[in-house]
């Protein structure tokens, strides 16, 4: 898959031409896609450092598949970090506000809005955190894995290498939660410079937890089917089709609470975001909230739907698409309209309509092959870490509790065995 | 209940464990339980009991749609037929504003119609006194109940039987 994802990055490439549409198409897929990988796994490790924390139990059983999880960040974050060189040397034309002369006064585009963020807007910051993130998380994941790892070795009835996790992970927690707010600035929200939102780094937080829980969800329920985590109860599927219902919610509720604190302040340079958003993309923006939200909020709000495989099943690839559509309309908008101002400006400037291209309105076959690429890379780097320790912490001090979860109580014909 | 005053035997257990064994015990011996009371939750005892799920969540449903619709249905006419006011430049009908209010309402109606509901349905209230079987029961004793206002001494002695070999620690007679 993962082959197959770069051949067609390749022919993206040889056949982009000249156009600068086609060519900062492949570049902001390739963007679009690290960054929604990358962020799963981050989120995954979020919440198995969260969970370790808060002395949490029951999610041991399967926390082998949360710590393999993250083995994508190096992976995701090269990607990144060479799209950011790119953009750096003038490659792609992701982010418009590198280019040269906004913060010269004395220049013809001198930008005043993007003069006043230069402080935090600038190439070698962009690049020193771009480079700085990928690498402590990379740090983090890496230890996670092998101090968990060390506990299959350990003396049984020893908590050493659980406390010494629990020290890690809560080293991680701060860390990792500041950093990937200036992270998701940086790679995302920078590239519509004008706009803002102190909300955004949540919004995209809400989208890739919910992903983190599908992909766990949809990992248990795979490697059940191969005879794998027996162990793994009903009672365990229903907490995380819980988390699931719940973070497809707290999205919404931000998604929200974003749009309707910008729509209501009418501010020009904030509204003008979402105003291009119902004139250019409706398809996106309608059938996002469809996915995301309706689906979701109908079909997983029943108790008893939060465990049945079949609906969990539907529902993960559901909300990993929307998740993935919502992404796409993060990065694509910005870049469709930056390049559009440019484009204008090349001709004398004028007003005419952008008009409907396949890549930045709706994606098309390369966008899709792409993802199919990126997602064959991180199912690769899943089973390559998953497979080189035990499924299951023999050692851990919370596993029995773990193999016992009781959850809320489930529909009465059915017993936790499944 | 047909009388106004009912006999009732009832055993005590120490522990929930205990009381989730004698539960499927006495259902496995077609025994006719009342009630069972509990000073907590205990998890697994009502598919043991063979209770079905409360529908209690689905009048919580029903209010909170009512509230949904009120709320919205409220505000659309204020604002569109009977007062409109223009705010900040947006149309009389500007539905994203309407969503907050419509959240509270829906989680309002929501609340206190399954709590008004879940009162009427136990007949709790203000005002009213209830019978108790023991007032242990909400400290540290579990509880198996059985109405033998219309049993023979047979059927009682059976009972009696039943909770001495169930390991309950205490059974007496009340009548309520």
């Amino acid at each position: 898959m993962a082959g197959f994802g770069g051949l067609l990055v390749a022919i993206a490439f040889l056949t982009a031409g000249d156009d600068a549409f086609a060519w900062n198409r492949v570049w902001t897929n390739i963007l679009h896609n690290s960054v929604f990988f990358l962020g799963i796994s981050f989120l995954s490790m979020f919440f198995y450092a969260a969970f370790t924390i808060a002395y949490a139990g029951w999610f041991v059983v399967f926390k082998r598949v949360m710590e393999a999880l993250t083995a994508f960040i190096p992976i995701g974050g090269a990607f990144i970090i060479i799209v950011a060189v790119g953009a750096a040397l003038g490659w792609n034309d992701i982010y418009y506000w590198m280019t040269e002369g906004l913060t010269d006064p004395a220049a013809e585009n001198f930008d005043k809005i993007i003069n006043s963020k230069k402080g935090f807007l600038n190439i070698p910051y962009f690049l020193a955190s771009t480079i700085g993130f990928v690498v402590v998380w990379t740090f983090f994941a890496n230890k996670f894995r092998s101090v968990s790892k060390s506990e299959d070795t350990a003396t049984p009835g020893s908590i050493e290498t659980y406390t010494k996790l629990k020290k890690w992970t809560a080293a991680f927690l701060p860390i990792g939660a500041s950093t990937s707010a200036f992270a998701i600035w940086y790679w995302i929200m920078s590239i519509e410079p004008h706009w803002y939102s102190t909300m955004f780094a949540w919004y995209a937080t809400g989208s890739l937890m919910s992903c983190a829980i599908a992909v766990v969800m949809l990992s248990l329920y795979y490697l059940q089917s191969r005879g794998y985590y027996e162990e793994v109860l009903l009672t365990h599927y229903h907490d995380l089709g819980k988390f699931l219902f719940a973070f497809s919610i707290f999205w919404t509720y931000l998604w929200f609470s974003q749009y309707m604190l910008i729509w209501y302040a009418n501010i020009g340079e904030e509204t003008i975001h979402f105003q291009n958003q119902l004139k250019d993309f409706p398809i996106l923006f309608y059938g996002m909230l469809i996915l995301n939200f309706a689906l979701p909020l109908i079909i997983l709000m029943r108790n008893t739907n939060k465990y049945r495989k079949g609906s969990i099943i539907f529902m993960c690839i559901i909300i990993l698409f929307g998740h993935w559509l919502d992404f796409f309309l993060m990065i694509k908008q910005g870049v469709y309209y930056e390049l559009g101002h440019a484009a204008h400006a090349a001709e004398g400037g004028g007003h005419h309509e952008l008009g409907f291209m396949y890549g930045y309105n709706l994606p098309g076959l390369i966008e899709i092959g792409i993802m199919i690429g990126f997602l064959g890379l991180f199912i690769y780097s899943f089973f390559n870490a998953l497979g080189k320790a035990n499924l299951i912490p023999n050692n851990d001090p919370y596993l029995e509790e773990s193999l016992h979860h009781q959850g809320g109580p489930l529909g009465p014909e059915l017993d936790v065995h499944h | 209940m047909a009388t106004d005053t009912q006999n009732v035997l009832y055993g005590l257990y120490d522990d929930e464990q205990e009381l989730i064994k004698a539960v499927k015990e006495a259902r496995e011996a077609d025994l006719d339980i009342m009630d069972v009371y509990t000073p907590f939750p205990v998890h697994g005892l009502d598919p043991v009991l063979g209770l079905s799920e409360s529908r209690l969540h689905q009048a919580g449903f029903v209010y909170g749609a009512l509230g949904t619709m009120t709320a919205f249905g409220v505000m659309t006419w204020v604002f569109t037929r009977d007062w409109p006011i223009i705010f900040g430049g947006k149309p009389y009908f500007s539905a994203p504003s309407f969503i907050p209010i419509t959240f509270e309402l829906t989680v309002l109606f929501a609340s206190i119609g399954m709590v008004v509901t879940f009162y009427i349905i136990n007949g709790l209230g203000p005002g009213v006194t209830n019978k108790y079987i023991d007032p242990r029961v909400t400290d540290d004793k579990f509880c198996i109940a059985f109405d033998v206002s219309d049993s023979s001494d047979d059927e009682q002695n059976n009972l009696k039987s039943f909770f001495s070999n169930s390991g309950a620690s205490e059974v007496n007679l009340k009548t309520l």
